[in-house]
């Protein structure tokens, strides 16, 4: 973990390792030597990984200004998935970031990501809130679960669970205007798994995320059933250029419209529901 | 931050690039001393697309016809937003009109720089915008916009300056952290390309990088006095957000988080409800924030309903927030019906200040936990307001949603 020290950094170490997640190392600049939650603190992702041959993700809980740095510090040192839960990176920031862990194979999940859960596993970030909460929530499962909602993470999760299935992995993959991981990226993913039967995704008005997982199923490079909510229509009713709740849930000229999105996604083959509630017995019915 | 024109001019200049000679005039008194040149009068403006079109810009013969323009235009409304600066120009020679645009592309998560030599007002029809993706890491070199520009049709004797033109705008996007920069029309002049037109929008999250910046807050329309009010409340304490948007309906909407909101406002509206109001409260309120804008949503005259819902929280305490709408609710004791769906940490503690309350002061009101799928509290609440709307003296008729208040 990057940003270990600060005050939300060592609240996620200890409910990831509350939820069994194998926090080996965390990094602070400044900080090496000290320890929390009992994770032995280095001043640069170099050390840890040399002293932490395993460490396979890094989750950042840096502040906005050392996001970029922090990511590519990460992807640097052989590090080939990076979480980034920092929120509020500026744009050009988020670009660098994504530009260069693409051009190193890695896989960059962020910014503004709530993070990610392999139910009965591991968690990187909060997502499931305490482990209690968490246990309720997510079960494992054959279910994969997309959100570019922080919050809609849990309850898309959620209707999948009332639905009598569990989850594979839940990602939250952030509502900023420009993301790493996209909702292809992680269909790609979920092509792979084994466990994965079925993806069910949260969408947003705004962006063309939405768009190309149409082009990727007519492609014939997911082949699995997809059931998606895309929230914002009502916003369609109102003037172009407002922003609500995510930075990137903005519609610009006439482009990124809910309507526009769930009709291409339906022509490729996409279980579209008008209510998010329909979600679960969709994608139950779909495998 | 989306920058008036006039702002934006000021920050392209510092790049060098040309822009035209200008007064920016806020009152009546900025009008005396023009000089003759200053003949074309523009409204600065953030919402309208064509101000030409909708009479925000008036090319006049004469200083003293744009001097009587100005005076017209000052103040002057054009849709919601009105025009309390104007700037007025020096009128050019202009022999043609280019297009140069650059944002982010979400489907190659870069910049582009998009470019047309037909540049004006219909550009958006234009079927003639090419764009040069670049590599957010390797940036721009002159190669690249030459070849670029070449093949969009720009004139040999032209290539070379136009090719610095759009190198300096370039500069101005990265540095001034930029989410879009437009100018249109470039215009070419005997004097060589100027900026006629500038629309930059700014990235507030970049705010650390610029602390220098001190540009006046605006609105593109007036806010209504709850929207002040919570405007107010939400700036009192670093913690937390609460936003407030208001409409036509009466349904109140009392909604956490950005994702969750607007999938809540979807299943209200898809169920025939019609929300008075938009909110959203995240990122672990204060009581009191969160009693303010329940306050204020509740102040709204004609309501039928009181819709509180939000999607299961990872750690905002339910109980934190539910204690400022309990607050609210034990002020205001309003009659009509209550529908409540929120789940997360302290969920039961949560949701039993509510049902305590409404068995102290006799509020109707439901009560849901995570059990009950967080948009099917909509047709609830939306059967809960009809019965309530239609109590006593016959059926009153209320319209669907209508166009919001701006």
């Amino acid at each position: 973990m990057q940003g270990i020290t600060g005050s939300e950094g060592q609240r996620a170490v200890a409910v990831m390792k509350e939820y069994g997640t194998n926090v080996v190392a965390g990094v602070t600049p400044g900080k090496g030597g000290q320890e929390v939650e009992d994770v032995p603190v280095y001043d640069t992702v170099k050390e840890a990984t040399e002293n932490h041959r395993e460490i396979n993700a890094s989750v950042l809980y840096v502040p906005p200004f050392a996001a970029k740095e922090a990511a590519f510090e990460a992807v640097a040192n052989g590090i080939r998935l990076v979480n980034c839960i920092t929120e509020g990176v500026p744009i050009r920031d988020a670009a660098e970031m994504i530009a260069y862990s693409r051009k190193q194979g890695a896989l960059f999940v962020g910014p503004s990501s709530i993070g990610i859960i392999s139910p009965g596993k591991c968690r990187l970030g909060v997502v499931g809130g305490p482990k209690e909460l968490a246990d309720h929530v997510y079960k494992e499962g054959e279910i994969g679960v997309i959100s570019k909602s922080g919050g809609m993470t849990n309850e898309t999760s959620w209707v999948v669970r009332q639905a009598g299935l569990g989850q594979s992995t839940c990602a939250g993959i952030g509502g900023d205007m420009l993301i790493g991981a996209t909702f292809a990226d992680l269909l790609e993913l979920f092509e792979k798994d084994k466990q994965t039967k079925g993806v069910v995704m949260f969408g947003e008005l705004g962006g063309t995320y939405e768009d190309e997982v149409a082009h990727m199923i007519r492609e014939g490079r997911f082949t699995k059933p997809v059931a998606t909510f895309i929230a914002g229509r009502f916003a369609e009713k109102l003037p172009e250029g407002m922003s609500f709740g995510h930075a990137g849930a903005i519609i610009q000229g006439g482009k990124g419209t809910p309507e526009q999105k769930l009709k291409l996604l339906r022509s490729a083959g996409v279980i579209t529901v008008d209510n998010h509630h329909d979600l679960g017995e969709a994608i139950r019915e779909a495998i | 931050m989306k920058l008036y024109e006039f702002e934006g001019k000021d920050l392209v200049k510092k790049y060098d690039l040309p822009v035209h000679g200008s007064v920016v005039i806020r009152k009546k008194d900025d009008l005396e001393n023009l000089d003759d040149k200053k003949t074309v009068v523009k409204a600065q403006l953030l919402t309208v697309g064509s101000r030409m079109k909708a009479g925000a810009v008036k090319v006049c013969e004469t200083a003293e016809e744009a001097r009587s323009e100005a005076e017209n235009m000052l103040g002057k409304r054009f849709g919601a937003e009105a025009a309390s600066v104007l700037i007025i120009e020096d009128k050019a020679e202009i022999k043609n009109e280019y297009y140069l645009g650059i944002t982010y592309d979400t489907s190659t998560r870069a910049p582009v720089i998009m470019f047309s030599r037909a540049g004006g007002v219909d550009i958006e029809k234009s079927e003639e915008v090419k764009k040069l993706h670049l590599d957010a890491t390797e940036g721009v070199q002159d190669w690249m916009i030459i070849e670029f520009l070449k093949e969009a049709g720009v004139k040999q004797d032209q290539l070379v300056k136009m090719t610095g033109v759009v190198k300096n705008a370039y500069r101005c996007f990265l540095s001034e952290d930029a989410r879009l920069l437009e100018i249109n029309p470039l215009a070419e002049t005997p004097e060589g390309f100027v900026a006629t037109d500038v629309i930059i929008e700014l990235d507030d999250d970049a705010g650390f990088r610029h602390k220098d910046r001190k540009y006046a807050e605006r609105t593109t329309r007036e806010l209504t006095e709850r929207e002040k009010a919570v405007k107010t409340a939400n700036a009192a304490d670093y913690k937390g957000t609460v936003k407030y948007i208001e409409f036509d309906g009466d349904i109140g909407f009392l909604a956490a988080g950005g994702g969750g909101s607007i999938t809540c406002m979807d299943a209200l509206v898809n169920c025939g409800g019609s929300p008075s109001n938009y909110t959203e409260y995240s990122g672990n309120p204060s009581s009191e924030k969160v009693r303010e804008l329940t306050k204020q949503i509740l102040s709204k005259p004609g309501l039928s309903g009181l819709w509180i819902i939000g999607a299961i929280a990872n750690f905002t305490r339910v109980d934190t927030t539910m204690q400022g709408i309990v607050d609210a609710l034990k002020e205001v004791k309003p009659d009509f019906p209550i529908v409540v769906r929120r789940s997360g940490p302290f969920e039961k503690e949560g949701l039993d200040l509510l049902r305590n309350a409404a068995a102290e002061h006799g509020l109707n009101m439901t009560v849901h936990g995570k059990e009950m799928p967080l948009t099917k509290t909509a047709e609830t609440m939306v059967t809960e307001a009809e019965k309530y709307r239609n109590r006593g003296e016959g059926k009153r008729q209320y319209s669907l949603m209508k166009e919001p208040a701006y």
